[in-house]
């Protein structure tokens, strides 16, 4: 297997800065986009990811997760410390808008974070509430209140489902973590 | 892989990583400034799990745009540049990158680029002798267990100390109690590069505060700003008594800074402080100016 980018960026290696822009440009970018609604917004967040990406590059651990699920991790980070500071909130009439439900799966991102793909049965299994919940929190920063208040669900509800739902990921990281292990001494 | 933090905690770290309770996601990893290393372990695994939530319901990718990808490069030139070593330029990105491979590099840069990073090895490993000499007994029990685990992230003590070693900019601050009342014990420094654009507070006897109220926040006066409007250094919340660093997240770059304020503010801060409450102070003393 050939080294991972960010390793390689770690280690010093400047050509790795290019190829990382190159490979996860694309994500990076549709998160920005997806998550920020603003152009503009987006193109500023795109640097400060990169940039915490390449600094942050050596606390990758393989092990732990795939480097694409890294990538997305340090990206929600600066998405939502933006959708924060900008005291972005959504509006009630807006909520059918942003909870349109993806046409069809990206195989193409699926295949490389298998964390993603772990992800993709638990949200299967979901009822649509829970679903709804799951993305509002996750991918929209709304605090379980503001959910609530958005969706009509009790604070309690709204909770359990956003709690529940990551837990379950969470486990299911948890377990592939253990045979990657083993697997690998 | 299961954990062993109770039921409470781990709701708590959901809460977090959920973003429902404005606890601040800070570039140096950490979810919260009190974390214990188990907690902290557990809530980037959360984050992982969020994130690979997040990946799941992202429908198409968008190819970055031109325009953004060369303005990243800029950003990307920026980031070599402060990450080379002084003796070393850097590479550029451009394309006429192969021009000064081949042609004006001589065996004596390559001899300087070798000892470049047999400096930085030997700085590492030195660092990391230094880390396992004065590890607490709880690292110790760590050590001894026989179960591979992943690397942990560094504590922010830890975090800090290195970034003192490392930064060849670093500058340090004593913080001093501002105007606000019951605040006369404060006791804390502050410590910055603006090469890495970094730092940590650390401060005893800042009271804790209620989220739900009111928040801490951090400015940086430098010379890019007025004094009128200086940098927004981060909002942030102190819920443990005793010592406690906190890492720094300012919203623009910030150089040479000659002072840090802390103010209390409304929950998640201000764009600009009336300045009403300072809850400490720290001047850059200018002989590291």
């Amino acid at each position: 297997m050939s080294a991972s980018i960010l390793k390689k960026i770690a280690a010093g290696d400047q050509a790795a800065v290019e190829e990382c822009m190159n490979t996860y440009g694309g994500l990076v970018w549709s998160l920005a986009r997806r998550m920020l609604r603003s152009t503009d917004e987006a193109e500023d967040a795109v640097q400060e990811i990169f940039l915490d990406l390449w600094r942050n590059a050596s606390r990758f651990d393989p092990l732990q997760a795939s480097e694409t699920t890294f990538v997305a991790m340090i990206a929600r980070r600066r998405l939502i410390d933006r959708i924060r500071q900008n005291q972005r909130r959504l509006q009630a009439d807006s909520l059918e808008d942003i909870l349109t439900e993806p046409s069809a799966r990206n195989d193409k991102l699926l295949e490389t974070s298998l964390e993603a793909r772990e992800a993709a049965k638990v949200l299967d299994n979901l009822r649509p509430e829970q679903k709804q919940v799951i993305q509002l929190s996750i991918f929209h920063g709304l605090s379980h209140q503001e959910i609530s208040d958005l969706t009509g669900l009790p604070l309690g509800t709204v909770k359990t489902h956003a709690r529940r739902g990551l837990m379950q990921v969470r486990e299911l990281l948890g377990l592939k973590d253990s045979v990657e292990t083993e697997a690998s001494v | 892989m299961k954990s062993n933090l109770d039921e409470r905690t781990i709701e708590r770290l959901c809460d977090a990583v959920l973003a429902s309770e404005h606890i601040t996601l800070s570039d140096t990893g950490s979810i919260s400034t009190q974390l214990t290393d188990a907690e902290l372990r557990e809530a980037e695994k959360l984050e992982l799990a969020a994130s690979a939530l997040m990946l799941a319901t992202l429908d198409e990718l968008e190819p970055m745009p031109s325009h953004v990808k060369a303005r990243l490069r800029v950003t990307a030139q920026q980031f070599l540049d402060e990450n080379a070593s002084p003796s070393v330029a850097t590479q550029p990105l451009e394309a006429a990158t192969h021009i000064h491979d081949e042609i004006i590099a001589t065996p004596q840069r390559r001899l300087f680029d070798w000892l470049g990073w047999a400096i930085a090895a030997i700085a590492c490993v030195v660092l990391g002798i230094n880390l396992y000499l004065t590890r607490t007994d709880n690292n110790a029990l760590i050590v001894q267990n026989p179960t591979p685990t992943p690397v942990s992230t560094p504590t922010l003590a830890q975090q800090r100390e290195m970034l003192i070693q490392t930064a060849p900019d670093v500058r340090i601050a004593e913080f001093k109690p501002g105007n606000v009342k019951g605040l006369e014990g404060l006791r804390g420094d502050i410590v910055w590069s603006d090469s890495k654009q970094a730092g940590f507070m650390r401060f005893s006897n800042l009271p804790k505060n209620d989220p739900e109220r009111e928040a801490y926040q951090l400015w940086i006066f430098d010379e890019t700003q007025k004094p009128e409007t200086p940098i927004d250094g981060g909002v942030f919340d102190i819920t443990a008594d005793g010592e406690v660093i906190i890492p720094i997240t300012p919203k623009l770059r910030a150089k040479n800074p000659s002072a840090f304020a802390v103010t209390i503010e409304k929950p998640g801060g201000v764009v600009v402080s009336s300045r009403e409450k300072i809850a400490a102070l720290a001047r850059v003393k200018q002989n590291q100016t």
